[in-house]
């Protein structure tokens, strides 16, 4: 059968090649499936009178693998529900979750469930926030229309860290509101000022605009700037200067200046003291926006091995959490679940998909005796297993307990703001020292006068634009970065990632794609070509092993479809056997498996194989063809290295594979080191030790296995597609397969940093050509007005030349 | 004049005041908790 189609399925929109499922719908239409997954989600919004969602646009489903077969059990689930009123309140995670279509469907099918009062599912987080009648309706109910749907809903109890940071976020949200509302006033009064300075004004009028410029522009600087005063105490109390300080500095200088003039009848700056604290009360809050809600990357973690176990007793099996179980215990492991513990096999043979736990995507062949680690999932068969450590103590455990040490121990690198900051403070406040010496003792002003002038300097050398100057090029930066595919996880991301002077990739599932491929096939013995790859894709069609699937997917890419198959049969590791049409006997495998099954394997040249790996095809006990399959470059890998060699950075690949093969990848990028044969613990150790010679260093990686790594990191880089941890722990997290948008998002941080450097300097330069007016007593309200309009427009525009920068030009 | 300008200032301050209350309103409800969500919300037919 080698029927050339290609289909689509109405559910997932994905293009199959083979044979479709189909359903009618109620209007007489035929629709196709991929699978039953899809059809059976079909059905269920149809059921549901939710077929409109098939007419959206921006629909882009799920496909979470693990979106457990076991049930919900509510014992577990009711430990999540929070009484409300006379309703109660439970929160889930949903994984999966890609697009507002996503959201639309689920909060539809979610309301539907009876007695649920009320759904809303956030965009930022994905977390469904659930009201429901506990008399009518169990959570496990709502858990099964979640997980209907192919998504993955997991018990989620907001953090305190979460809570704390929406409050503050609220906080900030009413100071700045405020601040701008009286600010604006302000404004009004003080240009009303200024014409009067130049065009004359009866002083009657004059003192009026200055009480109300008093009467709104305290609460500004004392109740909006106060997140400001209280950091400037306490870096004055642990001897660190920084930004809050030359703020905090800055706008109550102005304010008591002032304060002060309107006593003595001369000019004011209330709007000065009001401008620097509305002005980097924006820089916060734009920074603010920048993050996203996130849940800790450990949390998610413990949400991965946190399961369920089967037990093995005398006459019969028990579900029990896996929390309970104890080294020693027997327990059964099904087909297509996760192992809860880490354990020894004791009876069977199967194949485990490591993936999650070392990142490498192959699965590994397991017999008696072999030692399997937790988070793992059974691929073949059911096997018998003896429990070895307690949950706690699993690999995954161990990787969370690295993971926090790694973030705790994560060196902060110093703002560039603050470090100005830092010696600026004191050589403004020094300066004001002298220059109030310099005006009381040596020229013989009275005592408030030489204040006055000294206070001035203050005022005039707190650049204001400075609040501006860093957030609105990090915005621009972020803002711009999202539009090309790069998430920036913070706006200090951008300082370090420019900082950045080592590479570390990891190989599978960073350089290359994680899915092995076909790179080449070949018959033997003068065979049609079309017809062994038919037989060989019929033959490895049930099989659920990446290697079977590489070659199904390479056989409908030229169109073949695969056909019927009897008597199939698995050898875990290393090879399949099947009879397809016509009766043909098809064993396809490693060349280990065909030579046990007495198959001559003359005629094969071994030395083309190199690093691949091997797929040999026998039909009817001949030898018939060969497949040479590979693990695939991502696309863009090559440029990536070479336009960051370019830059001057120094990379190196580490990969848990064997050292051959992590070489032959480097070569084949052009990366000048490679390291194989690296654990958790050794990537760690590699970024530490990096660190600990001084130099800043990125990790890009997609495994728990580079959680720790990542962690520790000054910079860390993810794609998505990566396992929760690793995108938790990143602070660049890159969308789609393009690696090259790791080298823009490098590219934007150096611009961005250039750009911020430009931003402070004309910031400053503005107002340190004032401290010599000031100093001498000549401080005209003009001169404040154009410098602090004119640099904040500068620092504006020049920030939004960041919007410009293309894709890797 | 003086009385006028003064009473001018009140009354901006009057009406800024009652923006300020709708803004502190509208933050206590919740209104700025999920920014994204009404530009995908207002595509929905009902």
């Amino acid at each position: 059968m080698t029927n050339r189609a290609e289909h689509s399925c109405h559910h997932c929109g994905i293009s199959f090649g083979w044979n479709p499922l189909e359903t009618r719908t109620e209007d007489d239409t035929t629709q196709l499936f991929c699978c039953r997954g899809c059809q059976g989600a079909f059905r269920l919004v149809c059921a549901a009178g939710l077929g409109g969602f098939y007419s959206r646009d921006d629909r882009a489903l799920p496909t979470v693998s693990g979106a457990t077969s076991a049930p919900y059990r509510d014992d577990d689930l009711n430990r999540h529900v929070a009484a409300d009123g006379e309703y109660c309140r439970l929160d889930i995670l949903v994984c999966g979750i890609s697009c507002p279509s996503c959201i639309w469907l689920l909060e539809r099918m979610i309301a539907r469930v009876s007695g649920v009062a009320e759904v809303s599912i956030s965009y930022a987080g994905g977390i469904a926030s659930v009201r429901f009648d506990p008399a009518l309706t169990l959570p496990s109910a709502i858990f099964e229309s979640i997980s209907g749907l192919g998504f993955l809903p997991r018990p989620y109890t907001p953090a305190l860290s979460d809570r704390e940071a929406r409050r503050e976020r609220n906080d900030l949200l009413l100071r700045f509101g405020t601040a701008l509302f009286l600010t604006m006033q302000l404004m009004a009064y003080s240009y009303s000022l200024y014409a009067g300075y130049f065009q004359g004004m009866s002083p009657a009028i004059k003192s009026i605009l200055q009480y109300a410029s008093l009467l709104v522009a305290t609460p500004v600087v004392f109740y909006c700037g106060w997140p400001f005063l209280a950091g400037a105490w306490q870096s004055l109390r642990a001897r660190s200067p920084g930004m809050d300080l030359l703020i905090a500095v800055g706008a109550l200088a102005a304010w008591i200046y002032s304060a002060w003039a309107l006593a003595v009848g001369r000019e004011t700056y209330f709007e000065s003291a009001a401008m620097i604290v509305t002005f980097v009360l924006v820089g916060r809050l734009l920074e603010l926006s920048v993050r996203r809600t996130a849940l800790s990357g450990i949390e998610a973690l413990y949400a991965a091995a946190s399961q369920r176990a089967t037990l093995l007793e005398q006459g019969g099996h028990r579900d029990v959490p896996a929390a309970d179980v104890r080294p020693g215990d027997r327990l059964l492991v099904r087909q297509g679940e996760r192992f809860p513990v880490d354990c020894l096999v004791l009876e069977g043979e199967t194949e485990v998909d490591q993936s999650l736990v070392t990142g490498e995507s192959v699965p590994v062949l397991v017999q008696p005796d072999s030692e399997i680690r937790a988070g793992c999932v059974n691929i073949a068969a059911p096997i018998q297993v003896q429990a070895l450590r307690p949950v706690g103590h699993s690999y995954l455990m161990r990787v969370a307990a690295l993971v926090r040490m790694a973030q705790a121990g994560k060196p902060a690198l110093q703002r560039l703001a603050d470090r100005i900051a830092g010696w600026f403070v004191p050589a403004v406040i020094l300066l004001a020292v002298l220059v109030f010496a310099g005006q009381y003792v040596a020229v013989g002003q009275g005592f408030g006068p030489a204040l006055m002038v000294s206070l001035s300097v203050v005022l005039i050398a707190c650049p204001c634009a400075m609040g501006l100057a860093v957030p609105a090029a990090v915005l621009a930066a972020c803002s711009r970065s999202a539009a090309l595919g790069i998430i920036l996880r913070s706006g200090e991301v951008i300082e370090r990632l420019a900082a950045v002077q080592s590479v570390f990739f990891d190989k599978t599932g960073t350089i290359t794609m994680g899915q092995p491929q076909v790179i080449s096939f070949c018959t033997f013995n003068g065979l049609d070509e079309l017809e062994v790859l038919s037989a060989a894709a019929s033959a490895e069609q049930p099989a659920a092993h990446p290697l079977a699937r590489a070659i199904v997917a390479f056989a409908a890419e030229i169109g073949l479809l695969p056909g019927e198959c009897r008597g199939f049969a698995i050898t875990p590791g290393k090879g399949i056997r099947g009879e397809t049409e016509g009766s043909r006997r098809i064993l396809c495998g490693s060349a280990a498996f065909l030579e046990e099954q007495g198959v001559p394997l003359s005629g094969r040249d071994d030395r083309e194989i190199a690093g691949d790996t091997e797929v040999l095809v026998v039909i009817d006990g001949r030898l018939a063809g060969r497949f040479l399959l590979c693990d695939q470059l991502r696309p863009g890998a090559e440029e990536l290295v070479s336009s960051l060699i370019s830059r001057g950075l120094d990379l190196m690949l580490v990969s848990g594979d064997a050292q051959p093969v992590v070489d032959r990848i480097a070569a084949a990028i052009g990366m000048g080191r490679a390291l194989g044969n690296m654990t958790p613990d050794r990537k760690l150790e590699l970024v530490q030790s990096t660190q600990a010679e001084g130099r800043i260093v990125l990790m890009a990686g997609d495994g728990v296995n580079d959680a720790p790594a990542l962690a520790a990191a000054d910079v860390s880089c993810s794609l998505t597609g990566s396992c929760d941890i690793a995108l938790e722990n990143a602070d660049i997290i890159i969308t789609g397969d393009d690696l090259r948008r790791l080298a823009t998002a490098h590219r934007i941080a150096c611009t961005t940093m250039s750009v911020i450097r430009q931003n402070l300097a004309w910031a400053f330069l503005y107002n340190i050509i004032g401290i010599p007016l000031a100093m001498f007593g000549v401080l005209t309200p003009v001169y404040a007005a154009v410098a602090m309009t004119a640099s904040s427009l500068l620092v504006s525009l020049n920030s939004l030349r960041l919007m410009r920068i293309k894709h890797h030009g | 004049m003086d009385e006028s300008i003064i009473l001018l200032i009140i009354l901006s301050l009057c009406l800024g005041a009652g923006c300020w209350l709708i803004f502190i309103w509208a933050v206590k409800k919740g209104e700025f908790e999920d920014v994204e969500k009404p530009k995908h919300r207002m595509m929905d037919d009902e």
